[in-house]
């Protein structure tokens, strides 16, 4: 079985797993950053959205070949010291209830504003279908995707 | 009231700086037994550096109470917040009471908090006077220091351990409300920077050495068992390490989550089931069941004048049905707990709402005393009532001892939530009013028909406080009505049945608020006026078990009303519902819906909600409660489990639908101030939700919905 490789938050990394294991597991269970979220395995609640290549995905739905040569940017990769644009923005507007769907929703909110630095009610409800969040932190999410608007390069 | 004599005293350890431990009493749920509680399970430690480490013996799954409850610590003990540290309490003998349930934490425990903050600032105002040999009461404390007089100023740190050594005062006095520092202002909640950074740890993230992880084969169908399987075709998958036989299936041990999915995906499809009792289950059977009921024998929970006779000579009865469906808590984080067994007994990390249960039960499962098992108590990735239930815990101390008793964490994934929750319960509502000559509601009843959650927390037994539990919501009707009748027809299901954010009021104020709505279109009035003129001009009001203060509950309903425009012209295809509730008489809350349907879509523009929970320990919780609850119930409107041969239809977010942001609603939150001892806030919102929305719906377009969940169909 052959080894594969990826750069995760700047590093590369050498994974020995099956091909087919989503991406998830190879970075809760392979490489212990328990900061992206199982919440479906089902591509369906957004809790494990990564950036791949700056984009973002989920990576229940990505496998470990699919990423393979690429880079991945986890929630713990995000900044130092937790002073990204969208994770202050989401202190800011004290966004999280219970906070597990939090790391997925704070990537997908920096993807977004990278990709449009100032998204419009439509682009945030669009760029958040697939996320859930059963503590109802919506309209924090929506403020403090706002309140970040134009801070993220 | 429990006597809170001796409710402090100094437990530290010399050198450890000033350790106070308190006892907390706590409200029991009916049906439990009281627990008056005379150990401490609480404690605040001063350390020698001057940083403050307050253990609070509730579980955080969201509500706040990591930051709510050490707030008001901080405030009597004039305390530095950023020097402020929160750990969660394990269970033990100091920690005899865990549960986090039934909005009650702040309510419970206030007091003592604050009394164990006032002592402790006594304790070390008096210590810093005895080093300066000046009079307490020419010292004050600010921030984490005492001063004196002549700008003399002691850090609490560097007074700690003499503080430890002087008596607890049994009687300090607490600060009024407007000396208040830090309560009444918005505070953010303690563990954001470690929920944005990834860095925050809750169960399904423990790590221990060696760890291996599980997932457990269960019969689809709740109570049936695995009768033959092939356990080498799971083995066969890489990664698998064991695959053993537990209470509730077969489990598979692998190195990784997922080699225990895969493997498990592999010995499904050679098992086959004993289905058990509930194999013939059905939605559809057990609503025949509860229609049957409506008509037949139930328990009272509230009768007041003669509604039969009062029903029997009104010159207008309507009569009305209303369902609501099984619900699942689908918490974002799957259920899941890690185990080891050590020589010695065994240790648990567990997001458990009820930390002293988790241990009994697992303890029982082990053959071990329950202080043999150490359970941390993680951050709950969702809890809403799912996780006051053991069934996970006790399974992780089943699958460490079969597979060798090394470290495991079983992961259930999103279809076993779903399938295997301890669900909300399907109710059949009947309502029937009586409007005398003058069209004045002369009569009520409200029979409810259903399977009894209570017995889910009572193994099994009916408890004398069924009717009035299943009936909350609907016993306390808050309005002034000659002759009254609530009463619950108890319909067996074979379902697992548990707690769920609001538990009965939901269905039952859903029940109750829109059939006053239609009363009050019956009887050609305005749903606001209507209900303030049932109000009345009352005060305090009992309804069995709790009494309300109804003057606090029209005060909400103003309120909600007045922000949100009642009466006020809307755009055609718009319309306003409300709804209102004096929540078990602790928290009063009003909500006033805007919604609009075209082509069969419903839009629910935005929720104003007035609320009245006494003293506000932290808006900015407060306001979160208030969204998050609302967004709880207005989900509700649109997702049930249904049973088909046993099992439920539903296996995960595709088809047991969790509201999403795009249709939240614009949340406005108001507080009407008080002065009364704070009350909760996680439950509250959530029955006002779907009676408001439907409300609404008949305002603008004239159709009366009554059944949940509401579909495409519904608004034609």
């Amino acid at each position: 079985m052959p080894a594969y490789q990826l750069t995760v938050n700047g590093r590369a990394r050498t994974v020995d797993a099956e091909a087919d294991t989503p991406l998830l597991w190879v970075l809760r269970d392979t490489l212990g950053l328990t900061g992206t979220k199982f919440g479906c395995g089902q591509g369906v609640c957004g809790s494990c959205t990564v950036h791949l290549d700056g984009q973002a995905v989920k990576s229940c739905q990505t496998s470990l070949r699919e990423a393979a040569g690429h880079a991945v940017l986890t929630v713990e990769g995000l900044s130092k010291d937790g002073t990204h644009p969208v994770q202050r923005a989401w202190i800011a507007e004290d966004v999280a209830q219970c906070g597990y769907c939090q790391p997925g929703m704070i990537m997908t909110a920096a993807a977004l504003l990278k990709r449009k630095a100032h998204p419009t009610d439509g682009d945030i409800d669009e760029a958040f279908a697939d996320h859930v969040c059963r503590c109802g932190t919506y309209p924090r999410v929506r403020k403090a995707v706002k309140r970040a608007a134009g801070g993220v390069k | 009231m429990t006597s809170r004599r001796d409710f402090l005293k100094v437990t530290g350890a010399a050198g450890a700086g000033l350790v106070l431990g308190l006892h907390l009493d706590a409200k029991s749920r009916p049906g439990e037994t009281a627990k008056v509680l005379f150990q401490p399970n609480a404690f605040l430690a001063v350390r020698p550096d001057g940083t403050v480490l307050i253990t609070i013996p509730k579980a955080e799954m969201g509500q706040g109470v990591r930051t709510a409850l050490p707030l008001a610590v901080a405030e009597e003990m004039d305390l530095d917040w950023s020097r402020v540290e929160v750990a969660t309490a394990q269970p033990g003998p100091e920690f005899k009471n865990m549960q986090t349930g039934g909005s009650t934490s702040v309510s419970t425990t206030w007091t003592p908090l604050r009394k164990a903050g006032a002592a402790a600032r006594e304790m070390l105002k008096a210590a810093a006077a005895a080093q300066w040999k000046v009079d307490a009461g020419q010292c004050r404390t600010e921030k984490g220091f005492v001063l004196g007089p002549g700008g003399k100023k002691l850090g609490y740190g560097a007074l700690a351990e003499a503080a430890a050594r002087l008596p607890v005062p049994k009687d300090p006095l607490l600060k009024k409300a407007t000396e208040f520092r830090l309560l009444g202002k918005r505070t953010p909640r303690v563990d954001g920077p470690a929920i944005v950074t990834g860095k925050a740890v809750f169960g399904l993230d423990v790590r221990r050495p060696g760890q291996r992880f599980a997932a457990v084969l269960r019969c689809p169908v709740p109570g049936g068992r695995a009768r033959t399987w092939d356990e080498a075709k799971a083995k066969a998958v890489r990664g698998v390490k064991a695959v053993v036989q537990v209470p509730t299936g077969i489990a598979v041990v692998a190195e990784s989550t997922w080699a225990a999915f895969k493997g498990r995906e592999a010995l499904a499809a050679t098992a086959t089931w004993d289905e058990g009792p509930a194999r013939d289950f059905s939605s559809a059977a057990l609503e025949a069941k509860m229609r049957a009921a409506l008509a037949g024998p139930a328990d009272d929970a509230r009768r007041e004048g003669d509604p039969a006779k009062a029903l029997a000579s009104a010159a207008k009865v309507l009569e009305a049905e209303y369902s609501f469906p099984y619900q699942a808590h689908a918490t974002v984080e799957p259920m899941n707990a890690t185990a080891v067994i050590l020589p010695e007994g065994a240790e648990m990390w567990a997001g458990s709402q009820s930390a002293n249960r988790a241990q009994e039960r697992a303890a029982a499962a082990l053959g071990l005393k329950p202080d043999q098992i150490k359970v941390h108590v993680p951050l709950i990735g969702g809890g809403f009532g799912r996780r006051l239930g053991t069934d996970f815990s006790t399974e992780a101390a089943q699958v460490a001892k079969a597979a060798g008793g090394g470290p495991v964490q079983v992961v259930w994934d999103r279809e076993d939530d779903v399938r295997h929750d301890l669900f909300h319960p399907a109710t059949l509502h009947r309502l029937r009013a009586g409007l005398d000559g003058s069209g004045a509601l002369a009569a009520w009843t409200h029979r409810i028909a259903g399977p009894a959650v209570l017995r889910s927390w009572t193994g099994g037994q009916k408890s004398p406080a069924q009717a009035a539990v299943e009936s909350n919501g609907a016993l306390d009707i808050p309005y002034a009505i000659p002759a009254i009748a609530v009463d619950f027809a108890e319909v067996e299901a074979p379902t697992p049945l548990g707690w769920w954010r609001g538990i009965e009021i939901v269905p039952n104020v859903f029940a109750r608020e829109c059939f006053l709505d239609e009363v009050a279109h019956a009887q050609g009035q305005d749903p606001l006026a209507l209900r303030l003129q049932l109000l009345g001009s009352r005060g305090l009001v009992k309804f069995g078990r709790e009494e309300a203060d109804i003057r606090r509950l029209k005060k909400v309903l103003e309120v909600a009303a007045a922000k949100a425009g009642w009466g006020k012209k809307r755009p055609t295809g718009r319309g306003l519902g409300l709804a209102c509730h004096a929540y078990d008489g602790r928290t009063y809350a009003a909500a006033v819906a805007e919604v609009s349907v075209a082509k069969g879509q419903l839009r629910v523009h935005k929720i104003t909600c007035a609320v009245d929970c006494g003293l506000v320990v932290n808006p900015a919780g407060l306001e979160a409660q208030v969204e998050g609850g609302l967004a709880f119930g207005l989900s509700a409107l649109y997702s049930q489990i249904t049973w088909e041969k046993g099992r439920t239809v539903q296996t995960g977010f595709h088809d047991f639908p969790v509201l999403r942001l795009a249709d939240m609603p614009a949340i406005e939150a108001h507080v009407v101030p008080s002065a009364e001892a704070p009350s909760g806030m996680g439950e509250p919102p959530v029955p006002l939700a779907i009676p408001a929305v439907l409300n609404a719906v008949f305002a603008a377009t004239g159709k009366r919905i009554r059944q949940v969940p509401v579909g495409p169909d519904s608004f034609k």
